[in-house]
């Protein structure tokens, strides 16, 4: 990890530290002395940033932005690392299993990835939690927890194709290799020969276009949320985001402040993404 | 054992029959795509895809390797049979230690723990000749040569004791300097260890040194096998001379050109009727552009493909 650290260049060095500062924020976040997240102050509504009491100052609504942001990494990180961590897990098993065991089965995943990839992201999302998320009744409203879980899903559904995609490619080029042939020529078990000799050598592709990911996720949060469907009324940067959409003219560090930290985060993650890229050398690197 | 092309069917290897006896070393000859490779292959079940086209049988210590499932074809390798590939290059996986590589045999084959798999592993890197095995077992592939490589892929295929072992062309990636050092090496471990070994080369010189038998494969069939010491007392096949001739010899003058076999090996997927050496061969007469050669029995095991064999009495025309 060090090691890995020495290597990079200074941009990189900033977003490993600003990636690490946003996961410091969503793991020890609620215990950071902060104005609670969902308690507006009465006295200092719509106050600019550095205002005392309110380090990036307050919206409209009186409600403190750093406190959000710290609060609102949770979420927006949980959702993306869990949603591109199932998604990644999902879709590498498929695509390692298409690949390897080509024929029908590869046909017929293959074909699927292709028709998932083919619907836009955003669109694709919003029609699984637009689906998926709301009730008979328009009048009972979803359940928060039942709406994080569905969007998970969602964006899960999103990312499966996207890095299944890759695995399938790196398997395809790794499992005509010479040494997999030597394995079965030991009597090795497909199995064995998947997990010990295919595994590693598609895992940093995995890995790096991972990253890549993690940032189109956040992305697609933040804009489910702005189009109502995300987490609406719970703590997160796209639930921010929406929810100071019209104050833009009064407030405007309400809109700046979540966008901008939205922003650096996916830069920092495909900066990341991209060292590693090239740092293992992994050659399909389109998303 | 052949090949659906869009050509047609390409017939890679046809109407060869090699006997393996235990304990010994048998020698297959032939240039680049007579079908050495796609034999060895075909005898250890390894050529697989939806074009594969195959008849025929292998029998492997009595047991017919054709007619099992191929869970229990598997079963056979490595404790059974095992290979050696001609490239150690690329027969090492390039992202995991030598040590986790070699151990996997022992441990998945032969259901060792892992501390008695490293102990074996470092025992089998000393047999191969590496110095300092326990160092060798925490490297990866890059860190090490061309001919350490290629021991560590004979440590691998020996790791589960094998009966019969192929080595596809174990030298030809390797230095000259390396290759007498590989092949002593396995002519020695398959001495100790009991083993027979099939030798795939194109170099008949390394034939006559390191197998009692050898078999001379020319256009995907056996052209001519014999008992090595008899093969070359006793050549019979223009072919195997034309590869003998072929090797460059130190008595040759400086600045001589070397012998070449002119011409090409006939189209696989549309083979001549006659003889398949005939258009490059010098004593070819009329009736072998007529008539395929059938396999001819010479006595002590030597049997040849030719109409007109060497050494045969009637006039030829020149």
């Amino acid at each position: 990890m060090v090691k890995l650290f020495r290597e990079m260049k200074i941009s990189s060095r900033v977003s490993a530290f600003w990636l690490c500062l946003m996961a410091l924020f969503a793991v020890v976040g609620h215990w950071i002395p902060l104005p609670d997240p969902r308690e507006f102050d009465i006295d200092a509504s719509a106050v600019g940033p550095f205002s005392p009491g309110h380090i990036l100052g307050t919206d409209a609504g009186g409600y403190d932005l750093l406190s959000n942001i710290v609060n609102g990494a949770r979420t927006s990180l949980l959702i993306s690392i869990v949603s591109v961590g199932l998604g990644g897990f999902i879709g590498s098993v498929l695509g390692i299993l298409a690949a390897y065991r080509r024929g029908r089965l590869d046909y017929i995943i293959n074909t699927t990835f292709n028709i998932m990839l083919s619907i836009p992201n955003l669109v694709l999302g919003l029609a699984l939690v637009a689906v998926l998320a709301n009730n008979a009744d328009p009048a009972i409203p979803v359940n928060p927890n039942r709406r994080m879980f569905v969007i998970i899903v969602s964006l899960t559904i999103v990312i499966i194709p996207i890095l299944g995609r890759i695995a399938r490619g790196a398997t395809l080029t790794w499992s005509n290799r010479e040494f997999v042939v030597a394995a079965r020529s030991m009597g090795m078990r497909d199995l064995n020969i998947v997990l010990r000799h295919i595994v590693p050598n598609v895992l940093p592709a995995i890995y790096a276009v991972g990253f890549l990911a993690v940032g189109v996720v956040i992305v697609a949060e933040g804009a489910l949320s702005l189009l109502g469907v995300g987490i609406v009324d719970g703590l997160s940067w796209g639930a921010m985001i929406a929810r100071v959409a019209g104050e833009f003219e009064y407030a405007p560090q309400s809109m700046y402040v979540p966008v901008l930290v939205l922003a650096l985060t996916v830069i920092a993650c495909n900066q990341i993404g991209d060292f590693l890229r090239g740092r293992l050398d992994v050659r399909e690197g389109k998303i | 054992m052949g090949f659906e092309t869009p050509r047609g069917l390409l017939k890679a290897v046809r109407g060869v029959s090699l006997d393996i006896p235990a304990g010994q070393s048998v020698g297959i000859v032939g240039e680049s795509g007579s079908g050495k490779t796609v034999m060895s292959r075909a005898a250890m079940g390894l050529l697989s895809g939806s074009n594969l086209r195959r008849s025929g049988q292998v029998v492997f210590d009595g047991k017919e390797l054709t007619a099992m499932s191929p869970r229990e074809v598997r079963d056979q390798f490595g404790t059974g049979m095992a290979m050696i590939f001609q490239d150690p290059m690329t027969a090492l996986n390039p992202v995991r230690r030598i040590g986790s590589q070699l151990a996997e045999g022992p441990r998945i084959r032969l259901g060792m723990d892992k501390k008695a798999a490293l102990k074996r592993s470092a025992e089998l890197l000393s047999l191969v000749r590496i110095p300092d095995p326990e160092a060798m077992l925490r490297k990866f592939p890059y860190q090490l040569s061309g001919g350490m490589r290629q021991r560590v892929m004979i440590a691998i295929a020996i790791s589960c004791n094998p009966e019969l072992l192929f080595a596809d062309e174990p030298t030809t990636a390797l230095d000259v300097t390396v290759q007498a050092q590989i092949l002593q090496l396995l002519s020695e471990l398959r001495r100790d260890l009991k083993m027979s070994m099939v030798l795939v080369t194109h170099d008949l010189g390394v034939v006559a040194n390191h197998t009692d038998f050898v078999a001379v494969m020319y256009a995907g069939e056996i052209v001519e096998q014999a008992p090595t010491a008899e093969l070359f007392a006793n050549m019979k096949m223009p072919y195997t001379k034309a590869l003998l001739d072929s090797i460059p010899n130190i008595e040759m003058k400086s600045g001589a050109r070397l012998k070449v076999i002119e011409g090409r090996l006939p189209n696989p997927v549309d083979r001549p009727k006659g003889c398949g050496f005939v258009t490059r061969c010098s004593y070819a007469q009329q009736k072998c552009h007529d008539e395929h050669p059938p396999l001819v029995d010479a006595g002590s095991g030597h049997l040849y493909r030719c109409w007109y064999p060497l050494g045969h009495t009637i006039a030829r025309k020149p």
